[in-house]
């Protein structure tokens, strides 16, 4: 009996270490390769000999240096992509957040006659890739004076549609008893102080989830930038702006230059995920009513 | 502190459910009502009409003076304890009694004066800083009833409070209420199933079935002269003793034939069917068991013949159930009081003789079931 377990957690183990590798090895070639010294896109290959390697033969931080210095920043501004991008998601992360919270908490708490069409057309139009109607949306723009290639337009288009992902959020206000509300409106609150004081601090595991998809959303988006942004560099996003770092004309100059940008744009979100993640992970539902 | 009128208060709920009508009740300022019935009889309906947690379809519900059909929960003053708690569990035992407090604005010390007060009263001092999950059933209860009555609320609403507690703590907390109810003195509403609990706590009962009120009165008046055979046969337990029967009327005095006996009423009952010029009729006959003696003295009228089919010891009493005339008949004796004879025992079988006073009996139309004697 021992033995076969110590064999089932055996194959468990090696298919998990083969996984982990797997996942690690990109971002270990990502920051390996960020500090070396050698310029040149994807392969390394030595000069000499034409071999290839994977380990850098020497490390320096100039990739770093030169993403903010005055020479690349003519071409490419990956400080200032950087804090655009901050402040789309920034925004995009609080208003997104808030339209769920309000979606959810409607269609949890309050009865209404299309309550049930409405989240079953919601729930389908979620499911569509949101780009597909890039187009439109790029037009709709145009019409708006001042929105065309504006920071605002990226904003509303990241967070305009947040309120369809009201799935998690929901059920997870379903959860709440019901009872907990009741008992606030007779202890004086008003639906909104309910919501407020009661509702969303219970709700604090799915809060952050959502804090930090939607803050998530314009570091990886690319499509949307770029249909929107077009040559309007001053106000592209670092995900779009580092791109144009390694396109075919520039990729043998600036591809260690990218790898430093890609590392530097995972750590404020880094950051984020470590700040949040206590309340992520802990649940606060116990006690409530009888367990 | 106030009182709290229910006039033909109706509710119906989605797809025409209708869960409470016709409820009719003046509650006086500073009285203790419960409402008692079985599952589904339409009690926490109406306690939710009045906490304003639920709509009232019609009728009319004033607290004090006032009109509150449409006044939102908030604005009626008014505290409930739910019967699983619904404590918050992101705070403390003492934010949770706060918060109601906080909300009203109220100076802090104020605040905490009054919460470390009403801790004391439940005996809660030393779980104040400990979130809800880490406490009893017991415990939370008290929290619960602590944070309704930090408001010092104008009318105490309570859901069957102690439903979710275990048998002995169920009684401790019952006592409890009592003390409770004569410290913070004010207008009290609670919902029960348990008749016991009923009978205890409640200045007046009202007892429901299928949304409709079947009586009102102090437990005396609901035990001593129940108004329909629902009401005889829901209060006191063991249940009432029911026998179809005969009301025959000779001229102006009254008899009734019930287990192959007959014999005359005693003069307040006849005078009763006299004055409702009552004629002959079917009857249910009611008797409760502790009301039912041994009969040793065959001369004395009415007694009936029984065989002794099982006898349930319960310490101070025993439960005695008899067969008579092919009717089973439930009878409590006094341990205590017991001839020596059946000192050590009943066995099945054996012949006893019962009777009862007339004063303790009860008539009930065997149609619609109302009391004949009220
Ligand atoms: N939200 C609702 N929608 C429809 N019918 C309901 C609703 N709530 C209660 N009812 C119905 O109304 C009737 C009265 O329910 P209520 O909860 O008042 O009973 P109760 O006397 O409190 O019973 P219990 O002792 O089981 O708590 C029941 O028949 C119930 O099915
Ligand atoms: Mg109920």
């Amino acid at each position: 009996m021992k033995f076969r377990k110590r064999i089932s957690n055996a194959i468990i183990y090696i298919i998990l270490s083969i996984l982990a590798l797997i996942w690690i090895l990109p971002i270990g070639y990502l920051v390996l390769s960020s500090f070396r010294v050698e310029q040149g896109s994807y392969f390394m290959a030595d000069r000499e000999t034409g071999k290839q390697y994977v380990m850098p033969k020497a490390y320096t931080l100039n990739n770093y240096k030169r993403l903010f210095s005055a020479e690349a920043r003519k071409m490419f501004d990956f400080p200032r992509w950087m804090w655009n991008t901050f402040k789309i998601a920034f925004f995009t992360c609080v208003i997104s957040t808030v339209f769920v919270l309000f979606t959810s908490y409607a269609l949890s708490r309050l009865r209404f006659k299309m309550r049930r069409p409405l989240m079953n057309v919601a729930l389908v139009l979620g499911m569509f890739p949101g780009f597909m109607s890039i187009i439109a949306i790029y037009h709709l723009i145009g019409l708006v004076p001042g929105l065309a290639q504006s920071h605002a337009a990226l904003i509303m288009i990241y967070s305009g549609g947040a309120g369809l992902s009201y799935f998690i959020m929901k059920g997870f206000f379903d959860t709440i008893p019901f009872e907990l509300d009741e008992a606030a409106y007779l202890d004086g609150c008003t639906k909104w102080q309910t919501f407020i004081k009661v509702t969303v601090p219970l709700a604090k595991p799915v809060v952050t989830y959502t804090v930090l998809t939607t803050f998530m959303v314009p570091w990886v988006d690319f499509i949307v930038a770029g249909t929107i942004m077009k040559d309007k560099y001053e106000n592209f996003t670092v995900a779009y702006g580092l791109f144009e770092m390694i396109r075919v004309e520039n990729i043998n100059v600036w591809f260690t230059t990218f790898l430093a940008g890609a590392v530097l744009v995972s750590i404020p979100i880094a950051i984020l995920f470590l700040i949040m993640q206590r309340s992520y992970v802990e649940g606060v539902t116990g006690g409530a009513v009888k367990g | 502190m106030a009182t709290v009128t229910l006039k033909e208060l109706k509710k119906v709920y989605d797809g025409n459910v209708v869960a409470v009508q016709a409820f009719d009740l003046e509650i006086a300022d500073k009285e203790f009502i419960v409402l008692v019935g079985p599952s589904g009889c339409g009690k926490s309906t109406t306690l939710r009409m009045v906490a304003g947690l639920e709509e009232i379809t019609e009728g009319e519900l004033y607290i004090g003076d006032r009109l509150v059909n449409n006044v939102a929960p908030k604005d009626r003053d008014i505290a409930m304890v739910f019967q699983n708690y619904a404590l918050y569990p992101h705070m403390t035992v003492y934010e949770n009694m706060a918060f109601a407090l906080k909300l009203r604005k109220e100076p802090k010390e104020v605040i905490r004066q009054k919460v470390q007060q009403a801790a004391e009263i439940l005996d809660i001092t030393d779980y104040l800083q400990r979130k809800p999950k880490a406490l009893s059933g017991g415990q939370r209860q008290r929290v619960a009833i602590g944070r309704a009555i930090v408001r010092d609320p104008q009318v105490f609403l309570m859901d069957e409070p102690l439903s979710n507690l275990d048998a002995k703590l169920r009684n401790q907390m019952r006592a409890e209420i009592i003390k409770l109810r004569q410290r913070i003195d004010t207008t009290f509403i609670y919902v029960t199933h348990d008749q016991t609990e009923a009978m205890t706590l409640g200045d007046r009962i009202v007892i429901m079935k299928d949304g409709f009120v079947k009586q009102i009165g102090t437990p005396q008046e609901v035990f001593n002269h129940p108004a329909n055979l629902f009401v005889a046969g829901f209060i006191g337990s063991p249940q009432m003793n029911f026998f179809d029967a005969d009301l025959i009327r000779e001229g102006d005095n009254y008899k009734v034939r019930v287990l192959g006996r007959e014999f005359w009423l005693d003069e307040e009952r006849q005078g009763i069917l006299r004055s409702k010029d009552m004629d002959s009729r079917r009857v249910k006959f009611g008797v409760r068991p502790e009301h039912i003696v041994l009969c040793h003295d065959l001369a004395l009228e009415p007694h009936f013949h029984a065989t002794v089919d099982i006898s349930e010891m319960m310490g101070s009493s025993v439960h005695l159930h008899v067969e008579s005339e092919g009717q089973e008949v439930v009878i409590i004796l006094e341990t205590i009081a017991l001839p020596d004879v059946y000192r050590a025992g009943f066995r099945h079988g054996d012949p006893i003789n019962f009777t009862f006073g007339g004063n303790v009996i009860h008539l009930f139309d065997a149609e619609t079931e109302e009391s004949l004697l009220l």
